[in-house]
C-alpha cells in the first residue's frame, strides 16, 4: 500500500470488551480515591464530568487540518488537538477569572462555558472571513446536502474534487457548542482541584491559606490544562483527522470516546488529588 | 490494523536511544542532587542538560509513533506527553530523593493505561501505540523535572513551592516566588512540549535521517534550557545561573552549526542567498 493510501483506518467500530475492561478500570479508580482520600471522591466524580465533557464537546467542533488549508475539507484549517487547547483554555481563563472573583461553582463553570463559546465564535467568523474574502471560497458541506438548521443546499456550492469547503452554518454552530462544553469541563476540572488544595495544602505544607494560594491556583491550573490536553488529544485519536461538526458521521464515535475521556480523567485526576493526600 | 508510512533505515535502533536516554536523564538528574551534598547551586545544569537527554529520546518515540499515520498532526503527541507527565512529575516530587525514579514509574503506569485506552477503547490499533505512549509521559514527567532543577537547584517538592525574597537586607521566604507558586511550571510545560514535537515535525518526509534530526532535538533543547537559564536568575544564584546560560549557549551554538551542515549534506542543493542583496549602481 502506497503512503498516500494508507489513511489511518481506526473504523468507527466498537470495542465491547475493552469498554467493559474501561469502565471496571473507572470503579476501581474511584475505589483507590475512596480508600486513600475519602474526601476526594466528590471532586474526583466532578473531574470525570468535566473530562467527559471535553471529551464530548471536541467531537462539535468543525476541524479540517491541512484539506481545509487548502480550501478543499470544510472546518477550521488546524488539528483537533490545538483547537481543543484554544477553545478550552480560553474557558479556563474565563472560569479561573470568575472564581477568583469569588462566585459559586455554578457561575464560575457557566462563565468557563461562555469564554469557550465566545473564543470558538470568533475563531469560526474569522476563519470564514479568510475563506470568503481571503481565499473566495464558499461555505459548502461535502457531507449533507442540506444544512440541518437553515436547510440550504449545498451541492451548488461545492467545487468538484472537494468534500466541501469554507465554514457551513452547521459546523459554525457545532463550534460554538463545542466550545461551551469544552470551556465548561475544563473549569470545572480547576474549580475541583483548586477547592481540593486550597482546603489540604495549608495542613499538608504547614503554611496559611493566604500562603498556598498561589501555590493552590498555579497546581490547579497546570493540573487542568494537563488533564485538558490528554482529554483532546484522546479525542483527536478518536476522530482521527477531521470533522464537519454534528453532522459529520464521525460525530457517532462520541461513546467511545465518552470512556475513554472518563478513564483518563479518573486516572488524572486520582493522581492530582493524591499530591495532598500523600 | 494501520499500515507503517514510512520506515526506519539504518541508524541507531530505538530501544539503544530509550535505554541511554532513561539512564542519562536519570543521571543527569541525579548529578544535581550535588546541590544538596555541597550546599550550593553550582549543579542546576545538569538539570538542563536531563532535558536535552529526554528530548533527544521523547523525540525518536515521537517518530516511532507518527511513522503510522495517526492522522492527528505530530503535535498533539507533544501535548499528550506533557499533559500526562505533568501530573506524575508533580505527585513524584512528594518523595524526595526518589523522586526521578517515581516519576518515571508513575508516568510510565499513566502512559501505559492511556496507551490501553488509545489502542483499545478508541480502536486505534498501532503496534507501537501503549509503549510509545509509555515512554512519552516518561519523557515529559522527567523533562519537566529537569526543567524544575534546571530553575531552582532540586527536585523537590518543599523546593519547588518556597523561594527567597531579599527585602530591607532581610531573606524572607515567600511562595509566590518560586517554580510552581509562580507558574514558570508552565512556560517550563510548553518549552519542552514544542521543543520534543517540532524535531519529527520539522524533519519528516522522503528525506528524513536519523542523525539530522536528531541533531535538531538537541538545539532545541539547547534554545528551551537556554530560556529555562535566564527564568532561573530569579530563583538561584547569579553565578550558578550563569553557568547555565554559558552551558546552555555552547551547546546551542555548536548544535545549530552541525544541524546547519547536517541540512546542507541532505539537502539536493542549496544556495548561500543574502538577506539583502547589494544592489549596484543605484
Amino acid at each position: 500500500m502506497s503512503a498516500v493510501a494508507a489513511k489511518p483506518t481506526a473504523g468507527s467500530a466498537m470495542n465491547p470488551t475493552a469498554m467493559a475492561v474501561g469502565v471496571v478500570l473507572l470503579l476501581i479508580l474511584l475505589g483507590i480515591a475512596y480508600y486513600v482520600y475519602p474526601a476526594g471522591l466528590i471532586p474526583l466524580l466532578l473531574i470525570i464530568v468535566g473530562g467527559v465533557l471535553i471529551g464530548f464537546g471536541v467531537h462539535f467542533v468543525p476541524v479540517g487540518g491541512a484539506p481545509a488549508a487548502m480550501g478543499q475539507a470544510p472546518g477550521i484549517a488546524t488539528g483537533v488537538a490545538m483547537l481543543a487547547a484554544g477553545g478550552g483554555l480560553a474557558g479556563l481563563f474565563g472560569g479561573a477569572w470568575a472564581a477568583a472573583a469569588g462566585q459559586d461553582a455554578l457561575v464560575v463553570v457557566i462563565t468557563g462555558g461562555i469564554g469557550g463559546g465566545l473564543m470558538m465564535a470568533i475563531t469560526c467568523m474569522m476563519v470564514n472571513f479568510v475563506y470568503v474574502f481571503g481565499m473566495g471560497i464558499p461555505a459548502a458541506s461535502g457531507k449533507v446536502a442540506k444544512d440541518p438548521i437553515t436547510g440550504d443546499t449545498q451541492a451548488e456550492y461545492k467545487s468538484q474534487g472537494t468534500e466541501g469547503h469554507g465554514l457551513p452554518f452547521i459546523s459554525f454552530v457545532g463550534g460554538v457548542i463545542g466550545g461551551l462544553f469544552a470551556g465548561a469541563g475544563g473549569t470545572l476540572i480547576y474549580l475541583e482541584l483548586l477547592n481540593v488544595y486550597q482546603a489540604a495544602l495549608p495542613a499538608v505544607m504547614g503554611i496559611t491559606a493566604a500562603q498556598v494560594m498561589p501555590i493552590a491556583v498555579s497546581a490547579a491550573g497546570m493540573f487542568a490544562v494537563g488533564l485538558f490536553l490528554v482529554n483532546a488529544v484522546l479525542t483527536a485519536y478518536n476522530i482521527t483527522g477531521t470533522i464537519e461538526g454534528p453532522h459529520d458521521p464521525k460525530f457517532k464515535r462520541w461513546p467511545r470516546s465518552v470512556v475513554a475521556s472518563a478513564v483518563a480523567s479518573a486516572l488524572c485526576g486520582l493522581v492530582a488529588i493524591l499530591i495532598v493526600a500523600m | 490494523m494501520t499500515v507503517k508510512v514510512e520506515v526506519i533505515e539504518g541508524g541507531i535502533p530505538h530501544n539503544k536511544i530509550m535505554i541511554a536516554g532513561i539512564v542519562s536523564t536519570l543521571v543527569c538528574l541525579y548529578l544535581t542532587y550535588l546541590n544538596v551534598l555541597t550546599s550550593t547551586e553550582m549543579f542546576s545544569f545538569f538539570g538542563g542538560l536531563a532535558v536535552v537527554a529526554a528530548l533527544l529520546w521523547g523525540s525518536h518515540t515521537i517518530k516511532v509513533l507518527c511513522s503510522y499515520g495517526i492522522g492527528t498532526g505530530v503535535p498533539s503527541a507533544g501535548m499528550i506527553a506533557f499533559g500526562s507527565g505533568v501530573i506524575a512529575m508533580l505527585l513524584a516530587t512528594k518523595f524526595g530523593i526518589l523522586a526521578p525514579i517515581v516519576a518515571a514509574v508513575l508516568a510510565a503506569v499513566i502512559g501505559f493505561i492511556l496507551g490501553y485506552v488509545s489502542n483499545n477503547i478508541l480502536n486505534m490499533k498501532i503496534p507501537t501505540m501503549v509503549q510509545s505512549l509509555t515512554e512519552m509521559a516518561v519523557v515529559g514527567a522527567l523533562t519537566l523535572m529537569g526543567f524544575a532543577a534546571l530553575m531552582t537547584g532540586g527536585f523537590t517538592f518543599a523546593g519547588l513551592t518556597t523561594g527567597h525574597v531579599t527585602s530591607l537586607g532581610m531573606v524572607l521566604l515567600t511562595h509566590q516566588q518560586s517554580f510552581l507558586g509562580g507558574c514558570l511550571i508552565a512556560v517550563a510545560f510548553l518549552l519542552g512540549a514544542i521543543a520534543i514535537q517540532h524535531p519529527f515535525n520539522a524533519c519528516l518526509g522522503p528525506g528524513w535521517k536519523q542523525d539530522r534530526m536528531l541533531m535538531l532535538t538537541a538545539e532545541c533543547g539547547f534554545l528551551s534550557m537556554l530560556v529555562a537559564a535566564v527564568m532561573s536568575f530569579a530563583l538561584i544564584s547569579t553565578g550558578s545561573a550563569i553557568i547555565s546560560l554559558v552551558i546552555a549557549i555552547i551547546g546551542w551554538a555548536y548544535t545549530y552549526k552541525e544541524y546547519m551542515v547536517m541540512s546542507k549534506r541532505d539537502a539536493a542543493a542549496w544556495l548561500d542567498a543574502k538577506p539583502i542583496p547589494d544592489v549596484e549602481g543605484h
